[in-house]
């Protein structure tokens, strides 16, 4: 009995590696399109990326189309945000494609909030407080420092599955580390008058963003994280920005800003729109470009 | 002895609460509560009114393709009712749902419905997770995926009740069997998936293997040897922009014997073959992340060929005459729910059952059977949501054969609590 199972463990094992040693070109399928960036900067020829969320749409709520279980099926693994961010679209699709190589706790599985340091983690998890993120803020990406740590993630992920061109994966992180580095001290300097700065979002999607930079989010349009705003939070909002006089309101590209409109309206104070991933916006079809934008987008 | 002493301290610990008090510190290491599968629990309450009373509508039926359809129906020893069945307050059930994954090559789901008639065992199967290639294997009680809503649990649909073509043919749980199912996905760049189950066989409606017998055990008519149900389908799907189509093609074949030596005035038995057709398009256009419109139909059509045992109804195990009767039944549903917003969401449907063809049995049996229903529903999150809906029913007929007019207002309340619920497409 013992040997027919080693034996068959033997079979399973060398059926996962077979298709990873045969086959130099990996597909990789991602949930969001910061990570096809990111893994395509390090994987280059070698790597094929499949995105499944848009990047104009709302991480949170993606539709979870058949046509994803298709590339799911089809990848070579799975990289995901992870921190819950994906929780409410990405388990069927996984379950229904059966492949082992997307599986959670595979090898070519990649959950990268396991890799970055996580902040707001609640006290208490209860959903009196809204549709809270147990592990922490989930959008850890909006921070270029972040964006070198899971670059580097990314490195040891691809060279631990294809070892073969590690030194590729090595060389192209360094380059992207490099010039990610000098762009770093640019947007340093940029934001460097932008500092204690406050400001009010619709949802805390730039805590880390504003972490970064130094800037203070005194409030959200949100009553909770998930609620859609109501009429006495929003009175609340408007005498908050009366006390507190804080720049300007950042907002997510997704909610409509009928509410932030509003709040501008009757307190004078700025809407300025603010991408949280690639294809958010026209003109942002890369990850520099995305923090040029976020750098530049407060006057 | 030792064992059932430290259980019952065990469970005192746990009915008192402070369970690390009892434990000492080297029993608290070996602690499984990591392991606790993912749980949630979904309720659902609704309020009804109708045009009709309840005892009257438990004689109201479809002639020639369902009776009693709002009646709480007693087959087998087992009481089943429909959802919504009374008027005024109706709790429909407590659904618990536990899932988990067993080891590396598998994973365990089960839905437990309690309900006023007791605890039904709605799905509980294991689905293989590491077989790769686009195939997967899954094993036990589960919902058919014939067709498209049939998979999916009641607080997933758009509207409170089932379709009338799917409860008049398959009944309120519709295809939910014990059996086997394996499904492939082809490494096509579209969605193409193909998949066949082989199934008990015990719906109550259309389909069943077990011998009539009389008072002694003895088969007066004979059924046949279980699995007696085989299903297969192909759906595919795929994106223009922002649109999802989505289509599949269902057939299932099976034995049929259908029980109704309860009917006062005609009590009879049917036995024989059955094929159910069906084909299914949803078409979803996202306009943003919150807001959508989406365009559901389900075409399905029966034959069933066979023969009906009329049984004397002061005898039921006698035998008064046994024609051969064959049924050609077809109808659909059409729906189109437009969300407006995290909060708010809306739609109409129509129903029909178009095709009543009986030859052997029933004669002048009518075929336009009709239903309209609207709705509109507020989510105060993802985990609540409570819907009204209206519906006009015009498909129910009297015993004297003539049709009645239902017209039912209903509320409805959908509570989860427990893991995040994700649904697939």
């Amino acid at each position: 009995m013992r040997h027919i199972l080693s034996k068959m463990k033997k079979i399973l094992s060398l059926l996962t590696l077979l298709p990873l040693s045969l086959l130099a070109h990996l597909n990789i399928a991602v949930s969001y399109p910061y990570i096809g960036a990111l893994t395509k900067t390090i994987g280059g020829d070698d790597v094929t990326v499949t995105v499944l969320a848009k990047g104009n749409w709302d991480p949170h709520f993606i539709i979870p189309r058949p046509s994803l279980i298709s590339k799911m099926r089809n990848a070579d693994g799975l990289i995901m945000n992870g921190a819950q961010l994906e929780i409410g679209w990405l388990p069927p699709i996984i379950n229904r494609a059966g492949n082992p190589k997307t599986m959670p706790n595979s090898k070519t599985f990649l959950n990268l909030s396991h890799h970055a340091k996580l902040i707001n983690k609640p006290k208490s998890v209860d959903r009196k407080h809204g549709d809270i993120h147990p592990d922490g803020n989930p959008h850890f990406h909006l921070s270029p420092k972040n964006i070198l740590i899971l670059a580097k993630t990314v490195e040891k992920y691809l060279s631990n599955i294809d070892q073969d061109n590690k030194d590729i994966y090595k060389k192209n992180y360094a380059n992207f580390s490099k010039v990610w580095k000098q762009k770093m001290l640019f947007w340093k300097k940029k934001m460097k008058d932008k500092k204690g700065l406050k400001v009010i979002q619709f949802h805390d999607n730039l805590a880390y963003f504003n972490r970064e930079y130094g800037l203070n989010n005194i409030g959200t349009i949100e009553p909770l994280p998930g609620i859609p705003p109501s009429s006495r939070h929003t009175i609340e909002i408007i005498n908050l920005i009366k006390k507190e006089k804080p720049c300007c309101i950042l907002h997510d590209v997704y909610h409509s800003t009928k509410t932030a409109d509003f709040i501008s309206q009757k307190s004078g104070i700025k809407v300025i729109l603010m991408p949280h991933d690639i294809q958010s916006l026209e003109n942002i079809d890369n990850l520099s470009a995305l923090f040029d934008h976020l750098t530049s987008a407060i006057k | 002895m030792k064992k059932i002493v430290l259980t019952s301290i065990l469970c005192a610990g746990f009915a008192y609460g402070d369970i690390a008090q009892l434990l000492e510190e080297d029993k608290r290491t070996f602690d499984s509560s990591k392991y606790i599968p993912d749980i949630s629990l979904i309720t659902d309450f609704s309020y009804v009114n109708r045009s009709i009373n309840d005892d009257e509508l438990s004689h109201l039926g479809l002639p020639g393709i369902a009776h009693g359809l709002y009646a709480e129906h007693a087959h087998g020893g087992s009481n089943e009712a429909t959802y919504n069945a009374n008027q005024g307050f109706n709790f429909n059930y407590a659904e618990l749902i536990l899932s988990s994954s067993v080891d590396p090559f598998f994973s365990m789901d089960a839905t437990l419905h309690f309900s006023g008639e007791g605890v039904e065992v709605e799905e509980a199967y294991f689905t293989s997770t590491a077989l790769g290639n686009g195939l997967r294997l899954r094993g036990g009680k589960l919902l058919s995926n014939f067709g498209y809503m049939n998979a999916q649990h009641h607080h997933y649909w758009d509207f409170g009740d089932m379709p009338l073509v799917f409860e008049s043919f398959l009944g309120t749980h519709g295809i939910n069997e014990l059996g086997a199912q394996a499904q492939w996905t082809a490494p096509t760049p579209f969605y193409l998936m193909a998949g066949v189950e082989v199934l008990q066989g015990e719906n109550e409606q259309m389909f069943g293997n077990e011998s009539y017998k009389d008072g002694e055990g003895e088969a007066i008519i004979e059924g046949s040897t279980a699995p007696s149900l085989y299903v297969g389908y192909v759906k595919t799907s795929f994106d223009i922009d922002d649109t999802t189509i989505f289509g599949g093609l269902s057939y299932a074949q099976g034995d049929s014997m259908l029980d109704h030596s309860d009917d006062h005035e005609d009590p009879h038995v049917f036995s024989g073959d059955s094929k159910l057709y069906g084909a299914d398009l949803v078409v979803l256009h996202a306009i943003d992340s919150y807001s959508s419109i989406k365009w559901q139909t389900e075409w399905l059509s029966r034959e069933m060929d066979g023969t009906q045992y009329n049984l004397d109804p002061t005898n039921i195990t006698s035998i008064l005459t046994s024609p051969s009767i064959n049924k050609k039944q077809s109808g659909l549903y059409s729906q189109l729910i437009y969300t407006h917003d995290k909060n708010w969401k809306m739609g109409v449907r129509y129903d029909t059952i178009y095709q009543n063809d009986i030859t052997g049995g029933e004669e002048n049996v009518p075929d336009d059977f009709n239903k309209y229903s609207a709705m509109i529903e507020y989510h105060t999150s993802e985990f609540a949501r409570f819907r009204l809906q209206y519906n006009r029913n015009e498909a129910m007929y009297n015993e004297d054969g003539r049709r009645q007019s239902l017209d039912t207002i209903m509320l409805q309340a959908n509570i989860a609590i427990g893991a995040h619920a994700a649904h697939s497409f």
